[in-house]
Protein backbone atom coordinates (compact mmCIF):
# COMPACT_ATOMS: atom_id res chain seq x y z
CA UNK A 1 0.00 0.00 0.00
CA UNK A 2 1.47 3.36 -1.02
CA UNK A 3 1.70 6.42 1.22
CA UNK A 4 -0.98 8.35 -0.77
CA UNK A 5 -3.38 5.41 -0.39
CA UNK A 6 -2.79 5.25 3.35
CA UNK A 7 -3.36 8.99 3.57
CA UNK A 8 -6.58 8.75 1.55
CA UNK A 9 -7.90 5.93 3.74
CA UNK A 10 -7.03 7.98 6.84
CA UNK A 11 -8.77 11.09 5.47
CA UNK A 12 -11.86 9.10 4.49
CA UNK A 13 -12.06 7.55 7.95
CA UNK A 14 -11.83 11.01 9.51
CA UNK A 15 -14.61 12.21 7.22
CA UNK A 16 -16.85 9.35 8.32
CA UNK A 17 -16.09 10.11 11.98
CA UNK A 18 -16.99 13.78 11.46
CA UNK A 19 -20.21 12.84 9.68
CA UNK A 20 -21.14 10.44 12.46
CA UNK A 21 -20.52 13.12 15.08
CA UNK A 22 -22.72 15.58 13.20
CA UNK A 23 -25.54 13.11 12.65
CA UNK A 24 -28.26 13.42 15.17
CA UNK A 25 -28.83 10.71 17.68
CA UNK A 26 -32.53 10.13 17.15
CA UNK A 27 -32.91 8.71 20.64
CA UNK A 28 -31.45 11.58 22.61
CA UNK A 29 -31.80 14.63 20.38
CA UNK A 30 -34.67 17.01 21.13
CA UNK A 31 -37.78 16.05 19.22
CA UNK A 32 -38.76 18.00 16.08
CA UNK A 33 -41.24 20.82 16.73
CA UNK A 34 -44.39 18.85 16.05
CA UNK A 35 -43.69 16.32 18.74
CA UNK A 36 -43.88 16.84 22.48
CA UNK A 37 -41.46 16.64 25.36
CA UNK A 38 -42.49 14.34 28.20
CA UNK A 39 -43.08 17.37 30.46
CA UNK A 40 -45.51 18.84 27.91
CA UNK A 41 -47.74 15.80 28.37
CA UNK A 42 -47.58 15.54 32.15
CA UNK A 43 -50.41 17.01 34.20
CA UNK A 44 -48.27 16.94 37.33
CA UNK A 45 -45.25 18.84 36.00
CA UNK A 46 -44.80 21.73 38.41
CA UNK A 47 -45.12 25.17 36.86
CA UNK A 48 -42.05 27.39 36.54
CA UNK A 49 -41.53 30.09 39.15
CA UNK A 50 -43.57 33.12 38.12
CA UNK A 51 -41.67 36.06 36.70
CA UNK A 52 -42.42 39.69 37.50
CA UNK A 53 -44.63 41.30 34.84
CA UNK A 54 -42.98 43.25 32.02
CA UNK A 55 -43.84 46.93 31.83
CA UNK A 56 -43.65 49.97 29.58
CA UNK A 57 -41.84 53.15 30.53
CA UNK A 58 -42.26 56.35 28.53
CA UNK A 59 -40.11 59.48 28.75
CA UNK A 60 -43.20 61.66 28.70
CA UNK A 61 -45.96 59.56 30.15
CA UNK A 62 -49.63 60.53 30.12
CA UNK A 63 -51.07 57.93 32.47
CA UNK A 64 -54.72 58.50 31.55
CA UNK A 65 -54.22 58.52 27.83
CA UNK A 66 -53.01 55.53 25.87
CA UNK A 67 -50.91 56.19 22.80
CA UNK A 68 -52.96 55.81 19.62
CA UNK A 69 -50.52 55.48 16.73
CA UNK A 70 -51.80 55.18 13.18
CA UNK A 71 -49.20 52.48 12.72
CA UNK A 72 -47.27 50.36 15.20
CA UNK A 73 -44.21 48.63 13.74
CA UNK A 74 -42.58 45.84 15.73
CA UNK A 75 -39.14 44.80 14.47
CA UNK A 76 -38.08 41.33 15.58
CA UNK A 77 -35.78 40.06 12.81
CA UNK A 78 -32.10 40.85 12.54
CA UNK A 79 -32.57 42.41 9.11
CA UNK A 80 -35.43 44.71 10.17
CA UNK A 81 -33.58 45.77 13.32
CA UNK A 82 -30.61 46.67 11.14
CA UNK A 83 -32.77 48.71 8.74
CA UNK A 84 -34.48 50.69 11.47
CA UNK A 85 -31.20 51.28 13.29
CA UNK A 86 -30.21 53.45 10.34
CA UNK A 87 -33.36 55.56 10.35
CA UNK A 88 -32.10 58.90 11.59
CA UNK A 89 -35.52 60.50 11.90
CA UNK A 90 -36.65 58.49 14.91
CA UNK A 91 -37.02 59.70 18.48
CA UNK A 92 -36.64 57.45 21.50
CA UNK A 93 -39.77 57.83 23.60
CA UNK A 94 -39.78 54.79 25.82
CA UNK A 95 -38.89 51.18 26.45
CA UNK A 96 -40.36 47.77 27.23
CA UNK A 97 -38.73 46.26 30.29
CA UNK A 98 -38.60 42.51 30.74
CA UNK A 99 -37.29 41.75 34.25
CA UNK A 100 -35.68 38.51 33.08
CA UNK A 101 -33.41 40.29 30.59
CA UNK A 102 -30.22 41.62 32.20
CA UNK A 103 -28.97 45.09 31.27
CA UNK A 104 -25.33 44.19 31.75
CA UNK A 105 -23.29 45.09 28.69
CA UNK A 106 -25.82 47.60 27.38
CA UNK A 107 -24.57 51.05 26.39
CA UNK A 108 -26.32 54.20 27.54
CA UNK A 109 -26.95 55.25 23.95
CA UNK A 110 -29.24 52.94 21.94
CA UNK A 111 -27.17 50.47 19.98
CA UNK A 112 -27.78 47.34 17.92
CA UNK A 113 -25.64 45.42 20.39
CA UNK A 114 -27.88 46.23 23.37
CA UNK A 115 -30.35 43.75 24.79
CA UNK A 116 -33.22 46.20 24.80
CA UNK A 117 -36.77 46.82 23.56
CA UNK A 118 -36.85 50.52 22.73
CA UNK A 119 -39.89 52.41 21.51
CA UNK A 120 -39.40 55.18 18.96
CA UNK A 121 -41.64 57.71 17.31
CA UNK A 122 -40.97 57.97 13.58
CA UNK A 123 -41.35 61.52 12.33
CA UNK A 124 -44.36 61.79 10.15
CA UNK A 125 -46.24 64.86 9.04
CA UNK A 126 -49.78 63.76 9.84
CA UNK A 127 -49.79 60.45 11.62
CA UNK A 128 -47.97 58.98 14.58
CA UNK A 129 -45.97 55.90 13.70
CA UNK A 130 -44.40 54.01 16.56
CA UNK A 131 -41.53 51.59 16.20
CA UNK A 132 -40.65 48.95 18.78
CA UNK A 133 -37.22 47.36 18.25
CA UNK A 134 -37.09 44.04 20.09
CA UNK A 135 -33.36 43.37 20.45
CA UNK A 136 -33.59 40.51 22.92
CA UNK A 137 -35.06 37.04 22.84
CA UNK A 138 -38.55 36.88 24.32
CA UNK A 139 -39.37 33.32 25.39
CA UNK A 140 -42.46 31.65 23.96
CA UNK A 141 -43.95 31.45 27.44
CA UNK A 142 -43.64 35.24 27.86
CA UNK A 143 -44.87 36.13 24.40
CA UNK A 144 -48.55 36.43 25.24
CA UNK A 145 -47.99 38.82 28.13
CA UNK A 146 -45.58 40.99 26.09
CA UNK A 147 -48.04 41.08 23.18
CA UNK A 148 -50.78 42.20 25.56
CA UNK A 149 -48.50 44.97 26.84
CA UNK A 150 -47.75 46.25 23.33
CA UNK A 151 -51.23 46.10 21.84
CA UNK A 152 -54.51 47.11 23.34
CA UNK A 153 -53.76 48.71 26.70
CA UNK A 154 -51.23 51.55 26.90
CA UNK A 155 -50.77 51.45 23.13
CA UNK A 156 -53.89 51.20 20.97
CA UNK A 157 -52.76 51.13 17.33
CA UNK A 158 -54.98 51.46 14.27
CA UNK A 159 -52.68 49.16 12.34
CA UNK A 160 -49.79 46.86 13.21
CA UNK A 161 -46.84 45.64 11.14
CA UNK A 162 -44.60 42.91 12.53
CA UNK A 163 -41.28 42.05 10.92
CA UNK A 164 -39.76 38.67 11.69
CA UNK A 165 -37.79 35.89 9.98
CA UNK A 166 -39.02 32.53 8.76
CA UNK A 167 -38.35 29.95 11.49
CA UNK A 168 -36.75 27.15 9.53
CA UNK A 169 -37.69 24.54 12.16
CA UNK A 170 -41.39 25.36 11.65
CA UNK A 171 -41.29 25.70 7.86
CA UNK A 172 -42.58 22.78 5.83
CA UNK A 173 -41.35 23.93 2.44
CA UNK A 174 -37.87 24.22 0.97
CA UNK A 175 -35.63 27.11 1.97
CA UNK A 176 -32.17 27.70 0.60
CA UNK A 177 -29.71 30.10 2.20
CA UNK A 178 -28.98 31.32 -1.34
CA UNK A 179 -32.55 32.37 -1.85
CA UNK A 180 -34.01 35.64 -0.54
CA UNK A 181 -37.74 35.76 -0.07
CA UNK A 182 -40.52 37.09 2.10
CA UNK A 183 -44.02 35.92 2.95
CA UNK A 184 -46.93 37.50 4.73
CA UNK A 185 -49.75 36.68 7.11
CA UNK A 186 -52.56 39.13 7.68
CA UNK A 187 -55.53 39.51 9.98
CA UNK A 188 -59.01 39.40 8.50
CA UNK A 189 -59.35 43.14 9.12
CA UNK A 190 -56.21 43.82 7.08
CA UNK A 191 -57.35 41.52 4.25
CA UNK A 192 -60.77 43.19 4.12
CA UNK A 193 -58.98 46.48 3.70
CA UNK A 194 -57.44 45.09 0.48
CA UNK A 195 -60.88 44.55 -1.02
CA UNK A 196 -61.44 48.26 -0.89
CA UNK A 197 -63.89 48.19 1.97
CA UNK A 198 -61.71 50.49 3.98
CA UNK A 199 -60.10 52.05 0.93
CA UNK A 200 -56.54 51.65 2.15
CA UNK A 201 -53.99 49.39 0.45
CA UNK A 202 -52.34 46.40 2.13
CA UNK A 203 -49.18 46.94 4.15
CA UNK A 204 -47.47 44.01 2.42
CA UNK A 205 -48.92 44.17 -1.06
CA UNK A 206 -47.21 41.89 -3.52
CA UNK A 207 -45.94 39.30 -1.03
CA UNK A 208 -47.19 35.73 -1.19
CA UNK A 209 -49.00 34.26 1.77
CA UNK A 210 -47.00 32.03 4.10
CA UNK A 211 -47.59 28.45 2.88
CA UNK A 212 -50.29 26.42 4.64
CA UNK A 213 -48.86 23.72 6.93
CA UNK A 214 -45.97 25.91 8.11
CA UNK A 215 -46.33 27.75 11.40
CA UNK A 216 -44.92 30.73 13.26
CA UNK A 217 -44.55 30.73 17.04
CA UNK A 218 -43.20 33.09 19.68
CA UNK A 219 -43.72 36.83 19.98
CA UNK A 220 -44.58 37.42 16.31
CA UNK A 221 -47.38 34.87 16.56
CA UNK A 222 -48.65 36.29 19.84
CA UNK A 223 -48.77 39.82 18.36
CA UNK A 224 -50.58 38.82 15.17
CA UNK A 225 -53.00 36.55 17.03
CA UNK A 226 -53.84 39.40 19.39
CA UNK A 227 -54.56 41.66 16.40
CA UNK A 228 -56.80 39.00 14.84
CA UNK A 229 -58.76 38.41 18.02
CA UNK A 230 -59.17 42.14 18.67
CA UNK A 231 -60.14 42.87 15.06
CA UNK A 232 -57.11 45.12 14.48
CA UNK A 233 -55.55 45.49 11.03
CA UNK A 234 -52.30 43.57 11.36
CA UNK A 235 -49.70 42.09 9.08
CA UNK A 236 -46.67 39.91 9.66
CA UNK A 237 -43.75 39.92 7.21
CA UNK A 238 -41.58 36.79 7.37
CA UNK A 239 -38.27 37.18 5.55
CA UNK A 240 -35.54 34.70 4.66
CA UNK A 241 -32.65 34.28 5.32
CA UNK A 242 -32.27 35.70 8.81
CA UNK A 243 -29.48 38.10 7.95
CA UNK A 244 -27.35 39.29 5.07
CA UNK A 245 -27.22 42.11 2.59
CA UNK A 246 -29.83 40.64 0.24
CA UNK A 247 -32.56 40.29 2.84
CA UNK A 248 -31.81 43.77 4.24
CA UNK A 249 -32.27 45.17 0.73
CA UNK A 250 -35.55 43.24 0.41
CA UNK A 251 -36.89 44.57 3.72
CA UNK A 252 -35.94 48.12 2.72
CA UNK A 253 -37.78 47.83 -0.58
CA UNK A 254 -40.89 46.41 1.13
CA UNK A 255 -40.91 49.19 3.70
CA UNK A 256 -40.25 52.00 1.27
CA UNK A 257 -43.02 50.85 -1.08
CA UNK A 258 -45.75 51.43 1.48
CA UNK A 259 -45.08 51.83 5.14
CA UNK A 260 -42.12 54.17 5.22
CA UNK A 261 -42.52 55.96 1.93
CA UNK A 262 -40.41 59.09 2.01
CA UNK A 263 -38.31 58.12 5.02
CA UNK A 264 -34.55 57.85 4.46
CA UNK A 265 -33.52 54.24 5.02
CA UNK A 266 -30.02 54.50 3.54
CA UNK A 267 -27.19 53.08 5.61
CA UNK A 268 -24.32 55.20 6.78
CA UNK A 269 -22.03 53.67 4.12
CA UNK A 270 -20.69 51.06 6.51
CA UNK A 271 -21.11 48.16 4.13
CA UNK A 272 -18.71 46.13 6.25
CA UNK A 273 -21.03 46.48 9.22
CA UNK A 274 -20.59 43.38 11.32
CA UNK A 275 -24.35 42.90 11.73
CA UNK A 276 -24.69 42.21 8.04
CA UNK A 277 -21.99 39.57 8.21
CA UNK A 278 -22.89 37.75 11.39
CA UNK A 279 -26.05 35.94 12.30
CA UNK A 280 -28.67 37.22 14.69
CA UNK A 281 -28.47 40.48 16.54
CA UNK A 282 -30.18 38.81 19.49
CA UNK A 283 -27.70 35.96 19.76
CA UNK A 284 -24.65 37.84 18.58
CA UNK A 285 -21.54 35.63 18.72
CA UNK A 286 -19.72 38.27 20.74
CA UNK A 287 -22.49 38.52 23.29
CA UNK A 288 -21.64 36.99 26.59
CA UNK A 289 -22.29 38.09 30.12
CA UNK A 290 -18.74 37.02 30.87
CA UNK A 291 -17.38 39.91 28.86
CA UNK A 292 -19.44 42.90 30.05
CA UNK B 1 -60.29 31.93 28.93
CA UNK B 2 -62.20 34.32 26.73
CA UNK B 3 -64.34 33.19 23.81
CA UNK B 4 -64.13 35.72 20.97
CA UNK B 5 -66.78 35.24 18.35
CA UNK B 6 -65.93 36.11 14.74
CA UNK B 7 -67.72 39.01 13.14
CA UNK B 8 -70.97 37.96 11.59
CA UNK B 9 -70.92 34.53 13.21
CA UNK B 10 -73.05 33.05 15.98
CA UNK B 11 -73.00 30.18 18.43
CA UNK B 12 -75.44 27.49 17.32
CA UNK B 13 -77.47 26.43 20.32
CA UNK B 14 -78.30 23.07 18.79
CA UNK B 15 -74.60 22.09 18.69
CA UNK B 16 -74.88 20.33 22.03
CA UNK B 17 -71.84 18.06 21.62
CA UNK B 18 -68.33 19.43 22.01
CA UNK B 19 -65.47 17.49 20.44
CA UNK B 20 -61.85 18.36 21.15
CA UNK B 21 -58.36 16.84 21.12
CA UNK B 22 -56.11 16.03 24.04
CA UNK B 23 -52.40 16.53 23.40
CA UNK B 24 -50.79 13.12 23.05
CA UNK B 25 -48.17 11.01 21.41
CA UNK B 26 -48.61 11.10 17.65
CA UNK B 27 -50.81 14.24 17.82
CA UNK B 28 -53.65 11.81 17.08
CA UNK B 29 -56.46 13.86 18.63
CA UNK B 30 -55.40 17.01 16.81
CA UNK B 31 -55.11 15.21 13.46
CA UNK B 32 -58.53 13.62 13.99
CA UNK B 33 -60.12 17.01 14.71
CA UNK B 34 -58.44 18.41 11.58
CA UNK B 35 -60.02 15.60 9.58
CA UNK B 36 -63.47 16.14 11.10
CA UNK B 37 -63.40 19.93 10.63
CA UNK B 38 -62.32 19.52 7.03
CA UNK B 39 -64.78 16.73 6.19
CA UNK B 40 -67.85 18.19 7.90
CA UNK B 41 -66.95 21.60 6.40
CA UNK B 42 -67.48 22.99 9.86
CA UNK B 43 -67.48 26.76 10.00
CA UNK B 44 -65.13 28.61 12.29
CA UNK B 45 -67.19 30.70 14.67
CA UNK B 46 -64.53 32.07 16.98
CA UNK B 47 -61.35 31.81 18.98
CA UNK B 48 -60.51 30.92 22.54
CA UNK B 49 -57.99 33.26 24.13
CA UNK B 50 -56.29 31.49 27.03
CA UNK B 51 -53.15 32.59 28.89
CA UNK B 52 -51.99 28.98 29.26
CA UNK B 53 -51.68 28.12 25.59
CA UNK B 54 -48.49 28.98 23.71
CA UNK B 55 -48.86 31.27 20.68
CA UNK B 56 -48.76 30.20 17.05
CA UNK B 57 -50.16 31.43 13.73
CA UNK B 58 -50.29 30.04 10.23
CA UNK B 59 -52.17 30.17 6.95
CA UNK B 60 -55.53 28.44 6.59
CA UNK B 61 -55.08 24.75 7.38
CA UNK B 62 -58.07 23.42 5.46
CA UNK B 63 -58.23 24.85 1.95
CA UNK B 64 -59.14 23.82 -0.70
CA UNK B 65 -56.77 26.64 -1.61
CA UNK B 66 -55.45 28.58 1.40
CA UNK B 67 -56.19 32.23 0.87
CA UNK B 68 -54.55 33.79 3.88
CA UNK B 69 -57.22 33.07 6.50
CA UNK B 70 -55.27 32.98 9.77
CA UNK B 71 -55.04 29.79 11.85
CA UNK B 72 -54.71 30.47 15.57
CA UNK B 73 -53.81 28.22 18.53
CA UNK B 74 -57.32 27.50 19.82
CA UNK B 75 -60.28 27.74 17.45
CA UNK B 76 -63.95 26.82 17.71
CA UNK B 77 -65.88 25.42 14.75
CA UNK B 78 -69.58 24.59 14.44
CA UNK B 79 -71.18 21.94 12.26
CA UNK B 80 -74.94 22.49 12.78
CA UNK B 81 -75.80 19.57 10.47
CA UNK B 82 -73.93 17.26 12.86
CA UNK B 83 -74.99 19.18 16.02
CA UNK B 84 -71.32 19.41 16.79
CA UNK B 85 -68.91 22.07 18.05
CA UNK B 86 -65.27 21.23 17.47
CA UNK B 87 -62.28 22.83 19.14
CA UNK B 88 -58.91 22.55 17.47
CA UNK B 89 -55.74 23.08 19.49
CA UNK B 90 -52.58 23.74 17.50
CA UNK B 91 -49.94 24.45 20.14
CA UNK B 92 -48.84 23.10 23.51
CA UNK B 93 -49.95 24.25 26.94
CA UNK B 94 -47.52 26.16 29.16
CA UNK B 95 -45.64 23.56 31.19
CA UNK B 96 -47.27 22.94 34.53
CA UNK B 97 -50.60 24.55 33.60
CA UNK B 98 -52.45 21.64 31.99
CA UNK B 99 -55.02 21.31 34.76
CA UNK B 100 -55.75 25.04 34.81
CA UNK B 101 -56.14 24.92 31.04
CA UNK B 102 -58.51 21.95 31.33
CA UNK B 103 -60.56 23.80 33.96
CA UNK B 104 -60.86 26.79 31.63
CA UNK B 105 -62.10 24.56 28.82
CA UNK B 106 -64.62 22.98 31.17
CA UNK B 107 -65.89 26.44 32.17
CA UNK B 108 -66.29 27.30 28.49
CA UNK B 109 -68.23 24.09 27.86
CA UNK B 110 -70.62 24.86 30.71
CA UNK B 111 -71.05 28.51 29.68
CA UNK B 112 -71.88 27.54 26.11
CA UNK B 113 -74.45 24.95 27.17
CA UNK B 114 -72.70 21.79 25.99
CA UNK B 115 -74.18 18.49 27.10
CA UNK B 116 -71.69 15.88 25.94
CA UNK B 117 -67.93 16.27 25.60
CA UNK B 118 -65.90 13.91 23.41
CA UNK B 119 -62.11 13.94 23.92
CA UNK B 120 -59.87 12.34 21.28
CA UNK B 121 -56.37 11.14 22.13
CA UNK B 122 -53.58 8.72 21.30
CA UNK B 123 -51.86 6.47 23.83
CA UNK B 124 -48.25 5.33 23.80
CA UNK B 125 -47.95 1.90 22.18
CA UNK B 126 -44.89 1.31 24.36
CA UNK B 127 -47.13 1.33 27.44
CA UNK B 128 -49.68 -1.14 26.12
CA UNK B 129 -49.85 -3.93 28.71
CA UNK B 130 -51.91 -6.54 26.91
CA UNK B 131 -51.56 -6.28 23.16
CA UNK B 132 -54.59 -7.63 21.32
CA UNK B 133 -54.56 -7.12 17.57
CA UNK B 134 -56.96 -9.99 16.88
CA UNK B 135 -59.70 -7.63 15.77
CA UNK B 136 -57.49 -4.98 14.23
CA UNK B 137 -56.79 -1.59 15.78
CA UNK B 138 -58.78 -1.49 19.00
CA UNK B 139 -60.59 1.59 20.29
CA UNK B 140 -60.40 2.22 24.00
CA UNK B 141 -62.68 4.55 25.90
CA UNK B 142 -63.23 6.18 29.25
CA UNK B 143 -66.69 7.45 30.17
CA UNK B 144 -68.22 9.47 32.99
CA UNK B 145 -71.46 7.47 32.72
CA UNK B 146 -70.54 4.92 35.40
CA UNK B 147 -68.12 5.27 38.31
CA UNK B 148 -65.83 2.61 36.93
CA UNK B 149 -65.51 4.47 33.63
CA UNK B 150 -67.76 2.14 31.62
CA UNK B 151 -70.62 3.01 29.31
CA UNK B 152 -73.10 0.50 27.91
CA UNK B 153 -73.28 2.08 24.47
CA UNK B 154 -69.49 2.08 24.09
CA UNK B 155 -69.44 -1.59 25.12
CA UNK B 156 -72.07 -2.36 22.48
CA UNK B 157 -69.86 -0.70 19.89
CA UNK B 158 -67.18 -3.26 20.78
CA UNK B 159 -64.83 -0.86 22.51
CA UNK B 160 -62.83 -1.63 25.62
CA UNK B 161 -62.78 0.49 28.72
CA UNK B 162 -59.28 1.74 29.58
CA UNK B 163 -58.21 -0.88 32.09
CA UNK B 164 -55.76 1.47 33.76
CA UNK B 165 -58.58 3.73 34.98
CA UNK B 166 -58.98 3.30 38.72
CA UNK B 167 -60.76 6.16 40.48
CA UNK B 168 -59.45 4.92 43.85
CA UNK B 169 -55.80 5.04 42.77
CA UNK B 170 -53.82 7.92 44.27
CA UNK B 171 -53.07 9.82 41.07
CA UNK B 172 -56.61 9.54 39.68
CA UNK B 173 -57.91 10.66 43.10
CA UNK B 174 -55.48 13.58 43.23
CA UNK B 175 -56.40 14.62 39.69
CA UNK B 176 -60.08 14.49 40.58
CA UNK B 177 -59.45 16.61 43.68
CA UNK B 178 -57.50 19.18 41.64
CA UNK B 179 -60.32 19.33 39.09
CA UNK B 180 -62.84 19.94 41.85
CA UNK B 181 -60.59 22.56 43.43
CA UNK B 182 -60.18 20.81 46.76
CA UNK B 183 -56.79 19.15 46.57
CA UNK B 184 -55.08 19.10 49.95
CA UNK B 185 -51.34 19.47 50.51
CA UNK B 186 -51.13 16.07 52.22
CA UNK B 187 -52.63 14.42 49.16
CA UNK B 188 -49.90 15.71 46.85
CA UNK B 189 -48.18 13.09 44.79
CA UNK B 190 -44.72 11.84 45.77
CA UNK B 191 -41.68 13.02 43.89
CA UNK B 192 -41.23 11.97 40.30
CA UNK B 193 -38.74 9.21 41.02
CA UNK B 194 -41.25 7.58 43.39
CA UNK B 195 -44.05 7.47 40.83
CA UNK B 196 -44.96 4.07 39.43
CA UNK B 197 -46.55 2.66 36.29
CA UNK B 198 -50.00 3.14 37.79
CA UNK B 199 -49.36 6.90 37.96
CA UNK B 200 -48.70 7.19 34.22
CA UNK B 201 -52.20 7.32 32.69
CA UNK B 202 -53.62 9.91 35.10
CA UNK B 203 -50.63 12.13 34.23
CA UNK B 204 -51.73 12.40 30.59
CA UNK B 205 -53.61 15.43 29.21
CA UNK B 206 -56.75 13.41 28.30
CA UNK B 207 -57.07 12.49 32.00
CA UNK B 208 -56.98 16.17 33.02
CA UNK B 209 -59.72 17.00 30.51
CA UNK B 210 -61.78 13.97 31.60
CA UNK B 211 -61.53 14.89 35.28
CA UNK B 212 -62.27 18.59 34.78
CA UNK B 213 -65.30 18.06 32.53
CA UNK B 214 -66.59 15.37 34.90
CA UNK B 215 -66.12 17.70 37.87
CA UNK B 216 -68.50 20.17 36.19
CA UNK B 217 -71.17 17.50 35.92
CA UNK B 218 -70.82 17.13 32.15
CA UNK B 219 -71.05 13.82 30.34
CA UNK B 220 -67.60 13.10 28.91
CA UNK B 221 -66.30 10.29 26.74
CA UNK B 222 -62.62 9.85 25.90
CA UNK B 223 -61.82 7.89 22.72
CA UNK B 224 -58.30 6.50 22.71
CA UNK B 225 -56.08 4.44 20.46
CA UNK B 226 -52.56 3.13 20.91
CA UNK B 227 -49.95 4.39 18.48
CA UNK B 228 -46.29 5.23 18.06
CA UNK B 229 -44.71 8.45 16.80
CA UNK B 230 -44.53 8.39 13.03
CA UNK B 231 -47.11 8.74 10.29
CA UNK B 232 -50.16 9.03 12.49
CA UNK B 233 -52.72 9.81 9.81
CA UNK B 234 -54.14 6.24 9.91
CA UNK B 235 -54.58 6.64 13.68
CA UNK B 236 -56.38 9.93 13.09
CA UNK B 237 -58.77 8.25 10.65
CA UNK B 238 -59.41 5.48 13.16
CA UNK B 239 -60.24 7.84 16.01
CA UNK B 240 -62.32 10.14 13.79
CA UNK B 241 -64.37 7.15 12.61
CA UNK B 242 -64.84 6.06 16.22
CA UNK B 243 -66.10 9.56 17.08
CA UNK B 244 -68.61 9.37 14.22
CA UNK B 245 -69.83 5.96 15.44
CA UNK B 246 -70.26 7.28 18.97
CA UNK B 247 -72.25 10.30 17.79
CA UNK B 248 -74.28 8.45 15.20
CA UNK B 249 -72.77 10.42 12.32
CA UNK B 250 -72.08 9.03 8.89
CA UNK B 251 -69.10 10.45 7.01
CA UNK B 252 -70.95 9.63 3.77
CA UNK B 253 -73.38 12.43 4.58
CA UNK B 254 -70.84 15.07 5.52
CA UNK B 255 -70.46 17.00 2.32
CA UNK B 256 -72.41 15.26 -0.37
CA UNK B 257 -69.47 14.57 -2.70
CA UNK B 258 -70.11 11.34 -4.47
CA UNK B 259 -68.01 8.42 -3.21
CA UNK B 260 -65.73 10.52 -0.99
CA UNK B 261 -66.10 10.11 2.75
CA UNK B 262 -63.22 12.06 4.19
CA UNK B 263 -61.68 15.33 3.01
CA UNK B 264 -58.08 15.58 4.17
CA UNK B 265 -57.00 19.10 5.10
CA UNK B 266 -54.79 20.98 2.66
CA UNK B 267 -52.11 21.39 5.36
CA UNK B 268 -51.63 17.61 5.52
CA UNK B 269 -49.84 17.77 2.15
CA UNK B 270 -46.72 19.09 3.88
CA UNK B 271 -47.10 17.67 7.38
CA UNK B 272 -43.86 15.74 6.98
CA UNK B 273 -42.00 18.48 5.16
CA UNK B 274 -41.35 18.98 1.45
CA UNK B 275 -40.63 16.10 -0.94
CA UNK B 276 -36.93 15.22 -1.39
CA UNK B 277 -34.82 17.17 -3.84
CA UNK B 278 -34.81 14.84 -6.85
CA UNK B 279 -31.76 16.55 -8.38
CA UNK B 280 -29.55 14.68 -5.91
CA UNK B 281 -30.36 11.46 -7.75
Amino acid sequence: MTVPMVLMIYLLSQLFVQLALKMEDVLTEIPPPSRFFQEDLNNFTPPSSPLPSPFLLFSNPKPDQPLRPTLLIIALSTSSLYVFNHVSSKTLIGSVFLPEIPFSGNTFKPSLGNKSCNIYALNSADNLTLLVSIQCSVSTERSNVVAKLLIGEQIIPERVLILDSVQSQNFRGKLSSDETCAFKLETLAERKGQDGVCGVSSLLKGLDYFPSGSMVDGLAAALLARCQMRNIRGALCLSWPECGGSVVALIKSILQRTVLHGIDLSSKGDAEDKYLKFSKIKDHPFDSELYT
Amino acid sequence: MEFLIEQGKQLHQDCSTLLLPALSIGNVGQLAVDLLVSSTKAERIGYLDDPYILPCVGNDAYGPIPCGDLALPLEAYDSPASALTLIQQRSPVVQGMMIEFAKNLADFAVASGKKHIVVLSGLDFGRWQRIDMSSGLQTYYLSSTNNDGTDEYCEQLGWKRLQEYNPAQRSWKYLSALAEGNALEENRLPFEDELGEEDYYPSLPFAALFSCFKAKGLKVTCLLCYCSEGDNMPDAFHVAEAACKLLGLSPDNFHGDEGVKWLTPFSWKTVYGPPPDMSMF
